[in-house]
């Protein structure tokens, strides 16, 4: 029996591990670059609220004053929508700061592992989190 | 009215095929047509809604398979009445049609394409509300039938709120992403658009389709298309599957492949 | 043939006997109908429970978590829901190449030990000679497409999952980290399973009619279902071998039983049964406890539609070979720390 197998079930299933997720539908390794670390601040353009996975558009201003449109790929819609965000809750011209990696193709596209408003408070927390014991007591 | 009486007491008698017997979704005592079953466009809506000439299709390679068949307009009025601007647009997606159009890539088709492509759909009556499955791309909606809802934002098949008028099941659309087109022609809207649809049941093989189009971004004035559904009888009818990414990947990435090294 | 059918009737009673003993109705408990007299499964049933597909080899053939063990496991995932609730960027966050470890949900842990109930100890069985040379074959001789792919040369190297295809039948009823959602809608003569996730819809007829023949092949096969009493049982064959489940794809002797029953007032049971001789040396069953969420809403999952990850990726690869380096994705968990920490 071959370990190799037995490696590729193990993601059919759910990781119990308390550390970073397995992502499900795709491995943001393909996408981005881990060589490429990025720490982007800027103002919030857009924010396409779309499946796979949502993206935020921001402006950001570079050391020379130009600004640069960057996309921010985030999670997926229904995750948000169950903790009480909808499309309009960030509005544009909201100070964001976004650190991630930059996407392998050298586009202005990064991921966001660290999204959050310019005082440290983090986008799209708050709400109430279904994996909490007391939001789950409801539906026993 | 004693002739409307009967006619729906006929449409509920009468069974639909693979069915038991024929159903009602009662809502607070209320007696609503079937319209559950197999659907199926026959016309050459998809290709243009508008009138259009038999036409060659993108490969020689296939002779006349894969050609355009010549169609007459199911808009009412003839054209559909864009604004100049978007006339412009329609223009050019009618010119690169064979890449842009969304139905090349295996995109959702939006409403009301789904309704007229040239795959069949079913219509799931439930106490859930009313389910459309389509077999293209596996493309569904589940229209609501309680109290409204808002849209949550933009996707592909949109927010559908549903309700009774009589015997017509209106579908009021909203929270479309403006990425579809109305055909292979380049017929498009915006994400302002608003469809509202009529679904009556004519006899036990028969629907009649309207849908209204409003966006006033894109067009100078409201207008409807309206053509007919057919059931598909066959005793075996079954929505197959059409996932058509895999046909779509060369389209959409070929460029990106590695290519082989000299 | 025959043979084997008789064995698979008798295992699935086994099966039963040792799934937990939650799959028989509370006291008193009488299902629901729909208005047409079919048992009611009907409702919004998120795949959130917390159990690993395959169990640990060192539980064996015990079934459930002992009590000090689902504690551990409950008390990690409070801790994880905690940090996933910390408002503000604290000293202990770090950078990592995902999105924000808080839009996932790993849902409640579960007293059983794992998805897999039958063979006894939890695990699937291994693939037959046939099954492992066929999923060798893949890619000539490469392996199937991954998630995390050797290489990224075409889109053809990563999974049917990546590529927005499917996610097949066993994969799209079982756990997920997000958009989790089920929904079982019921009219006559049908009932239709939509799974949230890549919005799989399989409208499954009742009345007995006949399977599609061998020429036809789908992702999500042909299924067929009837009535048990109050339990809905649905077979499935005639699928191609695109997808399958533990790195067996299934061949054209695949034979998937699903069983539905509703024991309480918002619980499902559910039992999966793969019969495919020709990959796996044995048959299997997966049992899945599902509890309803009628607040749960599917929200479209147009997956194809916006994969920005295949373009970038086959671009970045791309790019990347221009300056010699040679790609591949690895299941890396490098982190750094995060800037701007509150404590």
């Amino acid at each position: 029996m071959k370990k190799a197998l037995f490696a590729v079930t193990i993601c059919t299933g759910l990781l119990l591990a308390v550390s970073a997720p397995a992502w499900a539908h795709h491995a943001f390794q393909a996408e981005f670059d881990q060589r490429k670390p990025i720490k982007l601040e800027g103002k919030v353009t857009d924010m396409e609220w779309i499946n796979p996975h949502a993206w935020i558009h921001i402006d950001v201003k570079n050391p020379d004053g130009t600004v640069t449109n960057w996309m921010v790929e985030c999670g997926s819609p229904n995750i948000m929508l169950r903790r009480g965000f909808t499309k309009r809750s960030l509005e544009t011209g909201t100070d964001i700061v976004v650190q991630g990696y930059q996407a392998k193709n050298g586009s202005l596209r990064a991921n966001g592992s660290s999204v959050t408003f310019a005082d440290g408070k983090k986008l799209f927390v708050g709400g109430s989190n279904p994996d909490l014991p007391e939001n789950n007591e409801k539906k026993q | 009215m004693a002739t409307a009486t009967a006619v729906l007491a006929m449409l509920v008698v009468i069974p639909s095929s693979g069915q038991t017997q024929a159903t009602k979704a009662t809502k607070a005592g209320g007696v609503h047509p079937d319209l559950g079953g197999i659907w199926e466009y026959l016309g050459t809506a998809n290709w243009d809604l508008q009138d259009h000439p038999a036409e060659p299709g993108p490969m020689w390679q296939m002779g006349a398979i894969g050609a355009v068949p010549a169609g007459q307009s199911v808009v009412e009025g003839g054209d559909i009445p864009y604004l100049p601007a978007a006339a412009a647009k329609k223009k050019q997606n009618f010119e690169n049609r064979r890449t842009l159009d969304p139905e090349a890539k295996c995109y959702l088709p939006g409403i009301p394409r789904a309704n007229y492509m040239p795959y069949p759909f079913q219509i799931v009556q439930s106490p859930r509300g009313i389910l459309f499955v389509y077999e293209y791309a596996t493309a569904n909606r589940m229209v609501n039938m309680g109290k409204p809802q808002e849209a949550g934002s933009d996707t592909w098949m949109g927010t559908n709120n549903g309700h009774w008028e009589g015997d017509t099941l209106v579908v009021d659309v909203t929270g479309l992403n403006g990425l579809a087109w109305f055909d292979r022609a380049g017929d498009f809207a915006s994400s302002k658009l608003h469809v509202v649809e009529r679904f009556t049941r004519m006899d036990p093989y028969h629907l009649n389709y309207e849908a209204t189009i409003e966006d006033p971004s894109v067009f100078s004035r409201p207008w409807k298309i309206s053509l007919p559904l057919y059931k598909r009888v066959e005793k075996n009818a079954q929505l197959l599957e059409f996932k058509c990414v895999e046909f779509a990947e060369e389209l959409l990435y070929g460029q990106f492949k590695k290519q082989p090294s000299k | 043939m025959r043979r084997f059918l008789a064995l698979v009737l008798i295992a699935v009673p086994l099966a039963a006997q040792t799934a937990k003993p939650a799959a028989r109705t509370s006291k008193g408990y009488t299902a629901p109908k729909t208005p047409w007299g079919d048992p009611d499964l009907q409702g919004q049933w998120p795949a959130t429970a917390n159990i690993p597909m395959q169990r640990p080899a060192n539980l064996g053939n015990r079934a459930t978590l002992t009590d000090e063990e689902l504690k551990q496991r409950e008390t990690q995932a409070a801790q994880q829901a905690e940090g996933d609730s910390e408002e503000f960027v604290s000293s202990n966050d770090t950078v990592n190449i995902n999105p924000p470890g808080y839009w996932v949900e790993h849902g409640k842990p579960h007293p059983q030990a794992s998805l897999v109930v039958d063979p006894p100890n939890g695990r699937i069985p291994p693939l037959t000679p046939a099954g492992q040379a066929y999923a060798k074959s893949l890619r000539n001789g490469l392996g199937p497409g991954s998630h995390f792919p050797e290489k990224v040369d075409s889109w053809e190297d990563f999974d049917f999952y990546s590529r927005c295809i499917t996610r097949g039948l066993v994969s799209s009823m079982l756990p997920t980290l997000y958009d989790f959602g089920n929904e079982i809608v019921q009219a006559p003569g049908y009932v239709v399973i939509r799974n949230e996730m890549i919005h799989e819809t399989r409208v499954i007829p009742l009345d007995g009619r006949p399977a599609w023949g061998k020429g036809l092949q789908t992702y999500m096969g042909d299924s067929r279902g009837h009535w048990e009493g109050d339990t809905l049982v649905v077979e499935t064959t005639n699928l191609n071998n695109k997808t399958g489940t533990g790195g067996g794809y299934f061949s054209d002797a695949a034979v998937l039983t699903e069983k539905f029953r509703r024991i309480a007032k918002d619980e499902l049971t559910y039992d999966l049964t793969v019969n495919d001789p020709k990959t796996w040396t044995a048959p299997f069953t997966i049992h899945m406890p599902y509890k309803e969420d009628p607040s749960y809403k599917i929200y479209e999952y147009a997956c194809h539609e916006g994969n920005y990850m295949m373009i970038d990726a086959l671009t970045g690869a791309r790019e990347l070979e221009k300056e010699g380096v040679q790609v591949k994705v690895d299941n890396n968990n490098f982190v750094r720390k995060v800037d701007g920490a509150k404590k």
